[in-house]
């Protein structure tokens, strides 16, 4: 099988360094080191688990910024055989339509069995890319898997896909594209090996030239929307702390609950 | 170096430092405690294939530099000084086979110490030969004139480390001793089994500090050795000793700093919780001056060895004074982190509920084996006076 | 007027009934309509369509109710998107208001790529100046933007509890829609439906949520947090830490890679408040934690913080509320 995974770096959450540039209130990708997006990696552990279940390799594609490199190495790292990173300056500032299209063009000339997206992204995560991508090529689209199970002879996959009330199982011949969710499985660690291993593994660039874009504009001037404005929420007041016994405690949690009018 | 590590030489470092504190910390009073052997420790570093790094790939290691190497015995030493010794010196062993074996012998070997299936031994230091490495007495003898003769070992080493735990020896025996014989020219190299008859463990030494590592005297009676066992021609042992050492005193820096920050940590952890006249002790000069100065100099003693790991991966020619300075600070400023540690713990600092007592114990081993830092003072100074 | 209309997507459940989500971004939408001026049209499909379409009426002054038989056995998301943006392309409407869910943000992106859309998402407010203007809570909530949309229309994507629903004074018209043409984008067939034991509505609609953590142990720790829960009347949530180690459901995580949620009461068991479960629940309205750290990061954002052992204060809590309602 071969298997695509999306990947996007993000900014590292974790830091609490997050912010926007004053000057056109995008997103500053350069303020802190990028991580891969958490969910991305639920989608290449799955990935990485089907290849070694039936056999075939896992590729990575994303459209990054130039210190993007970096980032995936750990996704190699992973297991991934190899990645494509799709960069160039125009397409900074892109927006979801922009990001599904440009993406649509790089996978457009690449053959594969499965395509895999995370749910969203953590930095300002729309949710509605992967989505776009499907519609543009026309691929089977499958959304928030929880179990992922190709069947590569008959060329088909079915999908448990989470709903409100628990599960659907869909089917669609392959190729297709499937949002992967948190429910297939955390992420293993990079191994030793595979750290080192990643050294030696390609990673093509390729610019807006050598990727056909589906039809329509892409990149950050050709934006849908801008950021207008930005500020800090109200702060909260600040936090009561209750250090009494138990039953005191339960009582004076309860007084509060019944002042906002909670209960 | 381009003064910043490389990204999968961050992601190593990140994955072992995880690694160490996951499962290695809570082993490491115990280990301490016990003095013995910390085989699961020992498991586990080779199912994650952290002893495979020093060796090449095409024997199923993961090809690690010098630098890579250090990185990892730096975090896991950090913890564990004793298990941060299993891989420097499977490292150590290693290389007089890695600097001067033949194709064969890698082969025979190296597999099975990538993979952690057997641990190899260092022995050239005896009970009267320590700086002074061309005194040793143990001495191998041919068996018959014919080329490719069996060699006949007797003799004893002193203080190798994990003597006891090793299958393999690298043993260095004076295969010539005539006058007219250079000092330098008088050592072999020989590659002892374990399970060859002759060779005993006599015994293995109490010690200060790491002492889950086993300090072992051994015995060589009569011990028979192929000469497919010899590394590196007949009299070149001195050599590959020396290069070997070259190579191997960072490895030993990079404990030295992983203990300094290890002490480091818990120090600064200690200071910000324990309050005293009303306010966490950090916030006092006098330990904040100290807590500075700590941190300083074990960033200090990691940047030169980071740098002195590259400078011999890149085949420098002065590698020996690389090698004798990266050690010679690590190791002082190990011992010098470790006791302000112990003293910014004050009465918590002397008692093994908290580990850094056994950190300074840990510490003073590094100012002492592989080169005392009086002879690396004598390497650096004989370096910059040379050419004068 | 045509070319100028404001649009609500009509997410359906399972049960053909109209999603909780659906009923507050209608009364978004209609808010925003009265700003602006401007027309506010539900729309709905599905294969039976006639029972959502009623109860969107109830909120906004008209509804297309399209009857799209495909959908009855067939994943929505792509047919409803191909059937919307049909409509969009006939109807020429101004902008398109869906919910920020799974359902919400398939319809929402795949009607982006066909008809050339842009999309704002996950809004936490809409005004009206000219053009919506959308409100977002990005890096974990330390900041909310405003963006706009660069062209005179488009999508947006409004995130669940942002208003409460509230019907309109008299019922809207419902009308039947037609649909046009074959469906171009490959079906993906639905092979089975399976209700798991005991999941209740989605979480993000729940007024109150009681979340356990790492510090709860374990699934038999959940016994307090789910009692807790039915006593205050709300949903049970958990951390990343406590899926991660089998005690609880994914569909009901909180956090970075889980939900985000906006309840009136988060009441945080066990919690240490770490960023990537923080970003999921900062913005609910009042925030209780019990934790027996006085140093986890959850005790400087909560509103009221015991510091105790859970296994000690939660019953005693869950006795004093059960005496009140007693």
């Amino acid at each position: 099988m071969r298997i695509v995974v999306l990947v996007k770096p993000v900014p590292d959450t974790a830091s609490g360094g997050e912010r926007l540039r004053p000057d056109d209130w995008r997103l500053d990708r350069a303020a802190i080191p990028a991580v891969v997006n958490a969910n991305d990696e639920y989608a290449l552990e799955a990935a990485l688990k089907l290849a070694e279940a039936h056999g075939g390799e896992v590729v990575l594609v994303s459209m990054a910024g130039p210190g993007a490199p970096e980032t995936m190495r750990k996704a190699l790292a992973m297991g991934a055989a190899s990645g494509t990173l799709v960069t160039d300056e125009q397409l900074g500032g892109s927006d979801t339509l922009s990001t599904a299209r440009v993406l649509a063009g790089a996978l457009a000339d690449m053959e594969y069995d499965l395509v895999l997206a995370g749910a969203d992204s953590s930095d300002g995560g729309a949710g509605v890319v992967p989505a776009g991508i499907a519609t543009l090529l026309g691929l089977p689209y499958l959304s928030y898997a929880a179990k992922i199970e190709p069947d590569p002879a008959a060329r088909t996959v079915r999908v448990h896909r989470i709903s409100p009330t628990g599960y659907e199982v869909l089917e669609a011949p392959l190729p297709a594209l499937i949002v992967a969710t948190q429910a297939l499985g955390e992420p293993r660690y990079p191994s030793l090996k595979g750290i080192m291993a990643a050294r030696s593994k390609t990673l093509e660039t390729k610019t807006l030239v050598d990727v056909a874009v589906g039809a329509g504009p892409v990149g950050g001037a050709a934006a849908t929307s801008r950021v207008v404005g930005s500020e800090a929420p109200s702060p909260r007041a600040a936090t009561r702390v209750i250090r009494e016994p138990a039953d005191e405690a339960a009582r004076l949690v309860v007084e509060f609950l019944a002042e906002r009018r909670i209960i | 170096m381009t003064y910043r590590l490389s990204e999968d030489q961050a992601a190593l470092r990140d994955a072992i430092r995880i690694l160490a504190d996951e499962r290695i910390a809570p082993r490491a009073a115990e280990i301490d405690r016990t003095a013995e052997f910390p085989w699961d420790v020992k498991e586990l570093l080779a199912s994650h294939d952290v002893l495979s790094l020093p060796f090449p790939e095409e024997y199923g290691g993961l090809g690690g530099d010098l630098l890579t190497v250090c990185l990892a015995v730096e975090q896991i030493s950090r913890v564990c000084a004793t298990s941060g010794l299993i891989l420097a010196v499977q490292e150590l062993a290693s290389l007089p086979l890695l600097l001067a074996g033949t194709d064969e012998q890698k082969a025979r070997w190296f597999p099975d110490l990538a993979a952690g299936r057997l641990l190899i031994a260092f022995a050239l230091t005896e009970a009267e030969a320590g700086s002074d490495v061309a005194a040793a007495r143990t001495r191998a003898r041919r068996d018959g004139d014919a080329d490719g003769a069996d060699w006949i070992l007797n003799g004893s080493k002193r203080f190798i480390s994990q003597g006891s735990v090793a299958d393999l020896i690298a043993v260095f025996a004076v295969t010539a001793d005539g006058d007219d014989v250079p000092r330098h020219e008088r050592l072999t190299c020989f590659i002892v089994e374990k399970d060859m008859p002759g060779f005993s463990v006599e015994r293995v030494e109490h010690k200060m500090g790491i002492r889950g590592s086993p300090t072992a005297e051994l015995g060589f009676r009569d011990v028979r050795i192929p000469d497919a066992n010899r590394v590196g021609a007949v009299g070149e042992g001195f050599s590959i000793a020396m290069r070997t050492l070259d190579r191997s005193r960072p490895g030993i820096a990079a404990q030295a700093v992983g203990i300094a920050q290890g002490a480091l940590e818990v120090a600064a952890a200690y200071a910000s919780d324990r309050k005293q006249f009303g306010k966490p002790i950090a916030e006092f000069q006098m330990i904040q001056a100290m807590l500075a100065d700590m941190d300083a100099q074990t960033e200090a003693a990691r940047q030169l060895l980071y740098k002195a790991a590259t400078e011999i991966d890149a085949g420098a020619s002065d590698a020996s004074r690389w090698s004798a300075m990266c050690k010679l600070v690590a190791g002082d400023t190990a011992m010098r982190v470790t006791t302000d540690a112990v003293q910014v713990l004050g009465g918590y600092g002397y008692i093994d509920e908290f580990p850094v007592e056994r950190m300074m114990r840990d510490a003073k081993i590094t100012q002492i084996y592989e080169g005392t830092q009086q002879i690396q003072r004598l390497v650096i100074a004989r370096a910059l006076t040379a050419h004068r | 007027m045509p070319g100028d209309a404001i649009w609500v997507h009509g997410e359906l459940a399972a049960d053909g009934s109209l999603a909780k989500i659906s009923t507050e971004v209608a009364t978004l939408a209609r808010t925003v309509g009265e700003t602006a001026g401007r027309q506010v049209v539900g729309v709905v499909v599905g294969a039976d369509p006639a029972a959502a379409a009623a109860e969107l009426a109830r909120f906004v002054p008209r509804v297309l109710a399209l009857t799209e038989p495909a959908t009855a056995d067939h994943a929505a998301g792509t047919i409803v998107g191909q059937r919307l943006a049909g409509l969009i392309e006939r109807e020429q409407p101004a902008f398109l208001l869906t919910g920020a869910g799974p359902e919400g943000r398939d319809v929402a992106g795949v009607v982006s790529a066909l008809t050339g859309w842009g999309v704002l998402v996950n809004a936490v407010g809409v005004t009206w100046d000219d053009g919506p203007v959308v409100q977002m809570s990005v890096f974990g909530g330390k900041l909310t933007t405003t963006s706009r949309l660069t062209e005179e229309r488009g999508i947006v994507t409004v995130r669940p509890n942002v208003v409460t629903a509230e019907p309109a004074a008299a019922p809207g018209s419902v009308e039947a829609g037609n649909i046009f043409g074959e469906l171009d984008l490959p079906l993906v067939r639905i092979v089975d439906r399976v209700e798991a034991a005991g999941v209740a509505a989605p979480i993000e609609e729940a007024r109150i949520i009681v979340a356990g953590g790492r510090g709860v142990g374990g699934p038999d720790g959940f016994k307090v947090v789910n009692d807790l829960a039915e006593a205050l009347g709300g949903a049970v949530g958990a951390t990343r830490a406590a899926v991660d180690s089998g005690w609880i459901p994914y569909a009901q995580q909180i956090g970075q890679t889980g939900k985000i949620v906006k309840p009136a009461l988060y009441l945080a068991l066990g919690i240490s408040g770490a960023i990537q479960h923080k970003v999921g629940m900062q913005t609910a309205g009042t925030i209780v934690a019990i934790n027996r750290d006085p140093d986890a990061p959850i005790a400087e954002f909560a509103d009221v913080v015991v510091i105790g052992d859970l296994f000690e204060v939660a019953p005693a809590l869950l006795a004093a509320l059960r005496a009140r309602a007693g």
